[in-house]
């Protein structure tokens, strides 16, 4: 009797331990998709590409990943397999990863005031890390690049009066709000964020924590994250990841933060990325924002074509991260949008009709 | 005054306008032809440097409509240097992790 349910046990565990594939140095191989849903994806995200005009979609990689084996995996030059790619705002998302290592590590609670860790933000003494990670600083920013690059603070922060200290620069703007109250999209805020974990944990193991807690436990090799001259890393936008390296992170929040037998990320921080900012509008941004994440939530939602749950990483000209946790699915997309053609929900319909069985 | 010379007036009106507007934006407006050189170094220096691209699709990559007058890539130093507007700025690749970064 007791062997009998001690081979029972060992069944479960055996299928369960199965039923997970994890990467190793490299992504298992699943069947790849095929037929003709397969093409309607190839035909919207690989037109002709027009490297004169720059019109249209210019997809650089698009990597389809299912109960944590590639389906679909394609790449347009000069971008390969092993390109590290630029993924802007993806990398804000990157941060709040790296963040809530350091939140399962108790460096923080989400009610600590963030010029606790970095004094400058005394200046706006009342706002909260939870304030700055739905990107609801109060501060008065201004993010346009293209349309308004005179009045743009992102473009001061990264090419002129901010780059070399972008949290400060962020830090001396003004406010239009109380915090916590109004949601304004801000890559400011994003780089005060990145300075109040090097507050919490020094400069010295601030400059490898990135690799040390998130990069290698995940297995990505190839990772460069920018840094400021005050040696903070540029959280608003200059990491750099293969799409196969960025859709490790992916299997890591579609896992619910977990990563092999180890919880890397703890739940209740995966709950908050994917818990919507209650004082969001609807219409304010492409998507609603939770904690340094989209959401597909909200009536209408952003992306009707995929499932509610879905969640994003997204990135200036058109880079994407994204994870549907009840369909077992992660989706990279790097590209090289110059205008607005390419959409979330038309891609996220062609891979879920393309996944269908 | 105004009756007499309307043009004038009305002149002198947009004058004072034009010059508040250059007092208030003035911060802004003399950090802004920094953009286009500042900009070209730095992406480009990324995108040949941090993603390895080959060095004629990175300078299709940087490019936008304010033209640069003058581009410089030192391989050896993996420096990469850009004019435009007048101003000149150099981005320097320093190593697999920290990628580029404007100089100073």
């Amino acid at each position: 009797m007791v062997r009998g349910l001690l081979c029972v046990a060992l069944l479960f565990v055996t299928v369960t331990a199965h039923a997970d594939t994890w990467p190793d140095k490299d992504w298992a191989k699943g069947t790849p998709l095929a037929g003709p849903a397969v093409e309607a994806l190839d035909a919207y995200a690989f037109p002709p590409r027009d490297d004169a005009t720059r019109q249209g979609i210019r997809t650089d990689a698009l990597l389809v990943i299912r109960d944590g084996q590639v389906v679909y995996e394609r790449y347009a030059a000069p971008t390969t397999a092993d390109t590290p790619h630029l993924t802007w705002s993806i990398s804000k998302s990157l941060m709040a990863t790296v963040l809530g290592i350091a939140y399962g590590d108790n460096r923080f609670k989400l009610t600590d005031p963030v010029w606790r860790f970095y004094p400058p933000m005394k200046q706006h003494p009342t706002v909260t890390m939870a304030d700055m990670l739905h990107w609801a600083s109060g501060l008065d920013w201004q993010e346009d690049y293209e349309f308004a690059p005179l009045k743009s603070s992102v473009v001061a922060m990264l090419y002129t009066r901010g780059h070399a200290d972008m949290a400060e620069f962020a830090a001396n703007t003004g406010s239009f709000s109380a915090p916590g109250q109004a949601f304004r999209y801000s890559s400011g805020d994003s780089n005060i964020l990145s300075a109040a974990l090097k507050g919490m944990l020094g400069h010295k193991a601030y400059i490898s924590y990135p690799w040390d807690a998130l990069f290698k436990p995940l297995g990505i090799r190839n990772a460069t994250w920018e840094t400021d001259a005050d040696e903070t890393f540029v959280a608003s936008s200059y990491a750099y990841l293969t799409a196969r390296d960025l859709a490790r992170v992916g299997l890591l929040m579609v896992r619910n933060g977990r990563w092999g037998e180890q919880q890397l990320l703890p739940e209740d921080w995966v709950a908050f990325n994917r818990q919507p900012f209650d004082k969001y509008k609807a219409g304010q941004d492409e998507a609603v924002p939770g904690g340094h994440w989209w959401l597909n939530q909200g009536t209408p939602r952003p992306w009707p074509a995929a499932p509610a749950d879905t969640f994003a990483a997204l990135g200036h000209w058109g880079q994407a991260l994204y994870v549907m946790p009840a369909e077992h699915l992660v989706i990279v997309r790097y590209g090289d949008d110059r205008d607005g053609s390419y959409q979330h929900n038309e891609l996220l319909k062609r891979v879920l009709a393309a996944v269908q069985p | 005054m105004i009756r007499r010379r309307p043009f004038t007036s009305l002149f002198l009106v947009l004058l004072l306008a034009l010059s508040g507007w250059i007092w208030h934006e003035r911060v802004n407006l003399q950090a802004f032809p920094d953009i286009i050189a500042a900009y070209t170094a730095k992406e480009y220096c990324s995108c040949r440097y941090v993603a390895n691209n080959p060095a004629d699709y990175c300078r299709g990559y940087v490019k936008q409509y304010v033209p640069t007058s003058a581009f410089s890539d030192n391989p050896e130093r993996s420096e990469v240097t850009a004019s435009g507007l007048g101003r000149t700025h150099t981005a320097r690749w320093l190593g697999e992790r920290q990628g580029c970064r404007l100089t100073p």
